[in-house]
């Protein structure tokens, strides 16, 4: 730990930073002490970043509270951020105060912004003016001491490059993917600054996927378009990714019906059928093998007595939905698949720096842990690459965590955090214009 | 009235007369006109287009569906902050927390702001976060046989020692000019709109799949261009989404 100092004067800075990765679907939060050595994804806290209201036990939940939620049946969600930007401050202000500022709350983190750095993450290509609201929201009503804002995944080039590394500076060549909730981004990186030019984004994120699953279950079997909540458990419970566009095509034959008069076996080592939660006995539900006999029962053919269930068959929505992370035009969205999308951006890239990025490709976002995601990209990639380039591609041991681990790293090291973050007074003498230049590194005279 | 188009083979079968698609793509020059529906073949004489090329209103549903998946929040549910919170401190405050407004109000008002006036292009180096750093501009040395994860360029060392080029193929990378390195780190972000990975024009066909239970769609509705699996699935389609996003 660095000499304390006098907190208050101008020229050192707060000891701790509140490290805080703003995702639309969940705030990834630490406070992070200035020199701290032994970071690791433990210190980072995953709450929900929604509010949510319950019509049933007219309850109304605020990010960690929704662990208490018993009944998730027609839960319904307002999020503050929209296509990854934070849009709605009345929502996203209530929540930030419920889980870092709340003085009477026991539990999570809890700091006093006026003696806390913030350092806070966004979605690359954010509108102007939603920076600005957010600038002047953090200090003039949150009165945070510093602050620094940046485009999240590019943190991730501070993660050592090899374990034992010792070195503070970002790795020189990364190339990070993020599928997460709202969208996925190609993000090459020199020396952790974001080569803004080559960033390429697709419309599918996690968002997307259970919006899709939940049309698709209600076309096809019950009207489930209030049962987002249930209808992502499921996605994250049964999903997997075909490992080829070819197999894609097998499994399809292999989950369906077939003709009239020509009827095919269901292959039951991919049909499911999901055990629906009750929300009376049970909160979550499960998948089991596919009962043909089973399903066919509607509940009103159920007896009265002894257990009832309300099953919802999966087949070809296992692997269809998250196709779509490979081919957005199966629903015609006019956009590459993440394999051609990703040489779309190493292609704008001179050949030195995309050797570079495809040799440390790293992916992140919550998406990559679905079964099968990884091989797909790697060898659709692989096939996509010329044979004289060397191709390495990992996902981040805790891909949804990890962006935020990155951030902390950068937090720690006060030589650098100095840099980068601008002080309140300053803020307040310059205005919001003159940060809004800061962060985005250009002239500030 | 059958509300279903069966389509032409898009295999090279010469003979006239209907079969399934077999998977994706049309070619239009081997489309057989079915005598007997005059006003249907003249509705595909007109068009002419290849299939993956949509009408106005298709192209209009499909906007409307994928922004629907793509959706945030339901404008039509209202949920209150519950308990609570700290009033706003600064006029300022108070205008941006009491906005309604959506992710497209503001994208909309960023498009509108840019065509005003044009992103300056500036340099954009002096602040950044990253320490400095110095390009090495002697020759490439050759490249280990096969680098791994461990490879020197992967290893931050201090900014003088790295050679970008050092474990690169040599043949394969001419070296990278210094200014060639600043203008591209200092190009400006591009908007949200300009983000985005579009399709080259000339790629694959699209796939085509049953609007009602997702296996291939070898079958076009002729009523909303939605494909369908068989005659199986036509009944279901038309009782469920038929021109529901139209
Ligand atoms: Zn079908
Ligand atoms: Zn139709």
């Amino acid at each position: 730990m660095p000499p304390k100092g006098s907190r208050k004067s101008a020229s050192s800075l707060p000891t701790q930073t509140l490290v805080l990765d703003n995702g639309a679907y969940t705030l990834k939060s630490g406070l992070v002490p200035a020199g701290s050595s032994n970071l690791a994804y433990d210190g980072c806290t995953v709450t929900p970043n929604c509010i949510a209201r319950s019509s049933r036990d007219k309850r109304t939940y605020v990010s960690s509270e929704l662990s208490k939620c018993a009944d998730f049946g027609e839960l319904a969600f307002r999020r503050p951020v929209e296509k990854g930007f934070i849009v709605n401050w009345e929502a996203e202000k209530a929540i930030w105060e419920h889980e870092f500022l709340d003085s009477k709350a026991k539990e999570g983190l809890r700091c006093d912004p006026r003696e806390t750095n913030l350092l806070l993450t966004e979605k690359p290509n954010c509108p102007s003016l939603l920076q600005k609201n957010c600038d002047e929201i953090v200090f003039e009503q949150f009165e945070f001491a510093r602050y620094y804002r940046c485009v999240g995944p590019t943190l991730n080039a501070y993660h050592p490059a090899q374990p034992n590394s010792l070195s503070s500076l970002p790795q020189e060549c990364l190339l990070i993917i993020d599928t997460s909730y709202s969208d996925t981004t190609i993000l090459p990186l020199y020396s952790g600054q974001l080569i803004q030019s080559a960033l390429r984004r697709l419309t599918v994120g996690g968002k997307l996927l259970t919006n899709y699953l939940k049309e698709l279950s209600s076309l096809r079997h019950y009207n489930m378009m209030e049962e987002t909540y249930l209808l992502n458990e499921i996605k994250e419970a049964v999903s997997f990714v075909a490992p080829s566009a070819q197999q894609f095509g097998q499994n399809l034959e292999r989950t369906w019906k077939g003709r009239l008069g020509d009827k095919r076996n269901l292959d039951p080592t991919i049909v499911l059928d999901y055990v629906l939660p009750d929300y009376e006995q049970s909160i979550h539900g499960y998948a089991r093998p596919h009962d043909p006999a089973k399903s066919r029962m509607r509940r009103g053919l159920q007896p009265l007595q002894g257990p009832r269930e309300d099953l919802l068959p999966l087949g070809n929505e296992r692997f269809a939905v998250p196709e779509l992370l490979f081919h957005p035009t199966d629903i015609g969205i006019q956009e590459n698949g993440l394999p051609e999308a990703i040489m779309q951006s190493v292609g704008l890239l001179p050949e030195a720096l995309k050797v570079g990025m495809l040799a440390n490709v790293v992916v992140v976002g919550g998406n990559s842990l679905i079964p099968g995601f990884m091989e797909r990209l790697e060898s659709d990639l692989r096939a996509l690459v010329p044979a004289e380039y060397y191709l390495n591609i990992s996902r981040a041991e805790d891909p949804v965590k990890h962006t935020w681990l990155g951030a902390a790293r950068l937090a720690s090291q006060p030589e650098l955090l100095k840099e980068v973050l601008v002080d309140k007074a300053e803020y307040d003498e310059r205005g919001s214009g003159w940060l809004a230049r800061k962060f985005a590194g250009g002239d500030t005279k | 009235m059958p509300h279903v188009e069966v389509l032409p083979n898009s295999a090279s079968v010469s003979a006239p007369g209907w079969t399934y698609v077999v998977d994706t793509g049309y070619d239009p020059s081997k489309a057989p006109i079915n005598p007997k529906d005059r006003k249907r073949a003249a509705a595909r004489t007109q068009g002419r287009r290849g299939d993956n090329e949509l009408t106005a209103r298709q192209q209009t549903a499909i906007a409307r569906r994928i922004a629907e998946l793509d959706r945030d929040n339901d404008p039509k549910q209202q949920i209150a902050i519950p308990g609570k919170n700290v009033p706003a401190k600064t006029a300022n405050a108070r205008r941006i927390i009491q906005s309604a407004r959506q992710i497209k109000h503001w994208l909309d008002e960023e498009e509108a702001l840019a065509q005003l006036a044009p992103a300056p292009r500036t340099a954009a180096t002096s602040s950044r976060a990253p320490p400095s750093r110095k390009l090495s501009t002697v020759p490439p040395t050759p490249a280990e046989t096969t680098p791994g994860p461990t490879s020197g360029f992967m290893t931050p060392l201090p900014r003088e020692d790295i050679d970008p080029l050092l474990s690169i193929e040599k043949t394969m990378a001419p070296p990278l000019s210094e200014s060639e390195l600043d203008a591209l780190l200092s190009a400006p972000p591009l908007s949200y709109a300009e983000s985005f990975a579009t399709l080259p024009a000339g790629g694959p066909p699209q796939r085509q799949f049953c609007d009602n239970c997702g296996y291939w769609g070898k079958i076009k509705c002729l009523k909303c261009g939605a494909r369908i699996c068989g005659l199986e699935c036509k009944d279901a389609h038309e009782s469920t989404r038929c021109l529901k996003w139209a």
